[in-house]
């Protein structure tokens, strides 16, 4: 193969990460009692795509667990099977394997082998157990170790007599098991002999037979049934079909039940490679007038010679033989063959390789998926390649751009062959790295003022010389307005892509803690900026465990309080001025304010007392290592965490806050901004210069009369607002500007910040801009008071405030007289 | 710029020369990334007197630094003349402004002679040789060196 592979890989990896979320959010949406069909087959879907894509890169591990878990899932969407809650957990057990053996592939630790056959052997065990109850036999062979079995029984003459019997009986077996006619039946010799490679138990195998014989007379033992010499009748066989015949040894085989063989006897132009090794071992000579794929395979061609004559398993169905080129059907269930004759359907895939046709054919679905049965990556390779060329080139950590971002669908340019399911899922999405959208964002921001500039320099144009111009700049100024706005909402994903990995945290959890909990989401399709989504994520998987492990009470508990043993706990979303508000609410027993500040003072917090407002007693679970759980589960309470929450959401610069009552619940509010990008603020002036004020910190603009202002200790100002002394920051002095003299003519701004309320002394209030936030420290340095500068309509740089430091700032005399002292050094 | 460290005298390479006063600096041209004309600064609170402020350059914040104020060398007057030249410095963008831009000049390593030690405000760190043509002697200073420095301030590590 030519083709480097691994520069595919990182797609790969998106992709299957996403069909695993996929998978999981709809494994727990389903509903046990009563599945739609349509969930069913999106989950099989997904699991389908993951082993396809894990087959064609080669990863073989992944493709058997899947397999494994398509078999499954294949008999539930089926119907042959009864969805039960274990088979859920069982699913939702192989999506973190599955997970975990992705991230081996990323470089990441391995996943456990343990586990990996533990789970596989559940699944399996899922499927096969329903089926021998059944007793349907479609496809869904169990990846069971097969066992060897030699069949023995003598027909009554009136069955071995007629050919079609034969071949429905044989039809029958071979629906069971891989079966090798040693004798077949006819009218002279009515003794069945035959090797059957079978995951059936011997009662199932007597069963497909008692409608021709009795079931004590078939003789059943383990081992292989001795050779014996064909005799008459093969000829019926040969006659009705007739494709073996430059195969002399092949007239013992009942060819009804080999029909890929058949396809490549019909075919042989486009070489019909069926995957189950049984048939390939067939198909090798009947190949062999056409490309002669397996001419150079030693073990194909030996056990042809050897005149061994397998018939295909029947759990391999009918490959549509129009399919023309190179169709590979999958051999469902059948891993363990492909393992234990690895020569051939190793060596199988390299003789075809580059033959690259490649339709891969999931015969029982017919809908043309591509299926990749696990000994054939290479060749799935091959063909998948193409496809995949046309992904992106940039394998930087992209997002994908997308209409309903809700929805998860199958890529553009892969599986272009798959027309039904490329239109199933129209895709409509496409995936960009982030660095080209902040270019985007970044580049239509110049627009804007650019926009903004020739608005400007227009204005004093006459506006009966220049109607043209000026309406033309109007349309603009609209059209560069919405571009920003659809630009800027690229990067906005909706909350449901944080919410939705939580349903699964909450049903394990619960699981684990014995407590029963239902979870509630709200606004999920509140908008947030991508970078802030990131980052939401695990300080509310910390706020969703402390609700769950101690805010929900057991059920025994709930029943003694009077509650529905039933606890929920509610994630909501919403918007509220320029904010997310994010709320990760239970209905549990609340925060114990006793122990809290028992646990505070045990501790040696500094300024605890008993007259602590229940804010106050609230803020005390930031504190580092503060934890009041009276012991440490796996699941929290270690006391690493809530300070980690508030650091985090800090950070974004958001914030945190905690409403309890006790008995009723717990409420935890994060405020975050819209996006870390843009920021809603007031232009202030202050000596010539224009700063901007974050508007949420804003809590009103007033003109102070002389009276107002007091003053403490001499020189420390204080306004008086609404009955509160605030303490009075000049701006112009913290900035080092001169500012008005007299401060009637001023306006004071009331601002609240993490250190509390002040009254920020302006020159004007100039207007109210979202304005893009600029870092300061690419090229500069942080500055004391700033926390960042964005561009303002006119193409000069106002500096955005930090508040909390200027408010210091303001207050802090020895600072400032440093900072003087700074200055004249 | 190769620069051999025992003697201070860089190999050949083109230099870009301004003006400063009545002197001529040279600089390495592949450190330019553009020239423009002065535009109104927005100040930045509490910045020593030759940070001017920083500039919109194209949706970039990019902070000035005025060389005259910095080295107390000639009128530090702001006109349609005034000139500032844009470095890329590593990753980050700066400008500095200056009285004007000769000459893009090629100096060899033979026509570069090491700067004398003796004090003055352009330490000779950042000095990597004085260059010769005809009768102009050019000041080739290590621009990535001074710029980066703890007493331009313009980094945080060095703003402590």
């Amino acid at each position: 193969m030519s083709i480097d592979m691994s520069q595919f890989y990182q797609v790969f990896f998106e992709e299957t990460s996403e069909h695993l979320a996929n998978m999981e959010s709809q494994l727990l949406d389903l509903d046990v009692e009563n599945p739609s069909l349509e969930e069913l087959n999106a989950i099989f879907r997904a699991a389908h795509s993951i082993k396809g894509g894990s087959g064609t890169f080669g990863f073989t591990d992944m493709t058997e667990v899947t397999h494994v878990l398509e078999t499954l899932l294949d008999r539930l969407r089926k119907e042959e099977l009864q969805l039960r809650p274990e088979m859920v957990d069982a699913f939702l057990a192989a999506g973190d394997i599955l997970r975990a053996q992705l991230e081996h592939h990323q470089g990441g630790p391995a996943a456990d082998e343990e586990e990996i056959k533990t789970i596989c052997a559940r699944l399996n065990q899922l499927a096969s157990g329903e089926a021998s109850a059944g007793g349907e036999h479609i496809d869904a062979a169990p990846a069971v170790v097969a066992r060897v079995i030699a069949l023995q029984c003598t027909l009554p003459e009136d069955i071995a007599g007629h050919a079609g019997d034969v071949d429905n009986l044989l039809a029958g077996l071979s629906e069971i098991a891989a079966v090798t006619v040693k004798h077949r039946p006819s009218a002279g010799a009515p003794r069945l002999s035959a090797t059957l490679t079978t995951l059936k138990a011997d009662a199932e195998i007597r069963d497909a037979l008692s409608f021709y014989v009795a079931s004590d007379a078939v003789s059943i033992t383990p081992g292989e049934a001795p050779d014996e010499v064909a005799s008459a009748g093969a000829g019926d066989a040969d006659g009705a079909y007739g494709f073996f015949d430059d195969e002399p040894a092949a007239s013992t085989t009942a060819p009804v039940i080999a029909p890929s063989a058949a396809s490549v006897a019909e075919d042989p132009g486009y070489g019909l490679f069926d995957d189950e090794p049984a048939p390939a071992v067939v198909a090798a000579p009947a190949a062999d007038p056409g490309f002669g794929f397996f001419d150079d395979e030693p073990p194909a061609a030996a056990a042809a010679a050897g005149s061994v004559n397998v018939v295909s398993a029947g759990i391999s169905e009918e490959v549509d033989k129009q399919g023309a080129y190179g169709l590979f059907e999958d051999a469902a269930g059948k891993p363990e063959h492909l393992a234990d004759r690895s020569t051939t359907s190793s060596d199988a895939p390299a003789a075809i390789e580059g033959q690259g046709y490649g339709i891969f054919v999931n015969a029982p679905n017919g809908t043309g998926m591509f299926d990749n049965a696990p000994g054939a990556p290479k060749m799935a390779a091959s063909s998948a390649a193409s496809g995949v060329a046309t992904a992106p080139e940039d394998k930087s950590p992209g997002r994908r751009v997308t209409d309903n971002p809700g929805v998860e669908t199958a890529k553009v340019g892969r599986r272009d062959n798959d027309k039904t399911a490329t239109v199933a899922n129209a895709d409509t999405s496409i995936r960009v790295s982030v660095e080209k959208v902040d270019q985007l964002i970044n580049l239509v921001g110049e627009l804007v003022i650019t926009q903004a500039m020739l608005a400007e320099a227009a204005d004093g144009f006459d506006p009966v010389k220049a109607e043209r111009l000026l309406s033309g700049i109007e349309l603009l100024s609209r059209n560069t307005r919405d571009l920003q706005e659809s630009v800027m909402s690229i990067r906005m994903l909706p909350m449901s892509m944080v919410f939705s990995r939580f349903p699964r945290v909450v049903r394990d959890l619960a699981g684990k803690l014995n407590k029963q909990i239902e979870m509630k989401t709200i606004g999920e399709n509140t908008e947030l900026d991508k970078g802030l989504i990131e980052k939401i994520a695990d300080p509310m998987n910390h706020l969703v465990r402390n609700s769950l492990d101690h805010g929900i009470e057991t059920p025994e508990k709930r029943v003694a309080a009077g509650k529905n043993p039933k606890g929920t706990l509610t994630l909501k979303a919403s918007h509220q001025g320029g904010n997310v508000v994010i709320e990760v609410i239970d209905d549990g027993g609340g925060l114990n304010r006793d122990k809290i500040l028992s646990k505070a003072k045990e501790k040696g917090l500094p300024n605890i007392h008993d007259g602590m407002t229940d804010h106050e007693v609230w803020q005390l679970i930031f504190a580092p290592g503060f934890s009041t759980a009276d012991q440490v589960t796996d699941v929290s309470g270690r006391g690493v965490g809530m300070d980690v929450v508030k650091r985090n959401i800090e950070g974004m610069g958001g914030k945190v806050e905690l409403e309890s009552s006790t008995g009723h619940g717990t409420r935890t509010i994060i405020r975050l901004p819209l996006t870390l990008a843009i920021l809603d603020g007031m232009s202030v002036g202050v000596g010539g210069n224009t700063f901007i004020v974050p508007l949420t910190a804003i809590v009103e603009s007033l003109q102070p009369k002389l009276e107002d202002i007091r003053t403490m200790a001499g020189d420390s100002r204080m306004v008086h607002i609404r009955g509160e002394y605030l303490p009075f920051v000049s701006l112009a002095e913290v900035m080092g500007l001169q500012g008005l003299e007299d401060i009637t003519k001023g306006i004071v701004m009331v601002i609240e910040s993490e250190d509390g309320k002040a009254a920020l002394f302006v020159d004007e209030l100039l207007g109210q801009h979202q304005v893009v936030i600029k870092s300061l420290e690419a090229n500069y340095r942080k500055v004391d008071g700033i926390s960042g500068a964005t561009i303002m309509g006119d193409g000069s740089v106002a500096m955005i405030l930090d508040l909390s430091a200027v408010t210091r700032m303001g207050l802090s005399h020895a600072q400032r007289n440093d900072l003087n002292k700074r200055l004249a050094a | 710029m190769e620069k051999n460290e025992s003697s201070g005298v860089v190999a050949s390479g083109e230099y870009l020369t301004f003006t400063l006063g009545a002197e001529e600096y040279g600089m390495d041209i592949l450190k330019v990334q553009e020239i423009r004309g002065y535009d109104s600064v927005t100040k930045i609170a509490n910045s020593p007197a030759f940070i001017k402020g920083v500039v919109n350059l194209r949706g970039v914040i990019v902070p000035i630094v005025d060389l005259r104020i910095k080295f107390k060398i000639g009128e530090p007057t702001y006109d349609q003349f005034t000139v500032v030249i844009i470095l890329n410095i590593g990753k980050r963008v700066m400008g500095i402004v200056v009285d004007g831009v000769s000459d893009v000049i090629e100096l060899n390593s033979s026509s570069m002679r090491p700067a004398p030690e003796f004090g003055s405000i352009l330490d000779t760190r950042y000095i990597l040789g004085l260059g010769t043509i005809e009768d102009r002697m050019i000041i080739v200073v290590d621009i990535e060196e001074l710029m980066t420095s703890q007493e331009m301030a313009l980094i945080e590590e060095a703003a402590a």
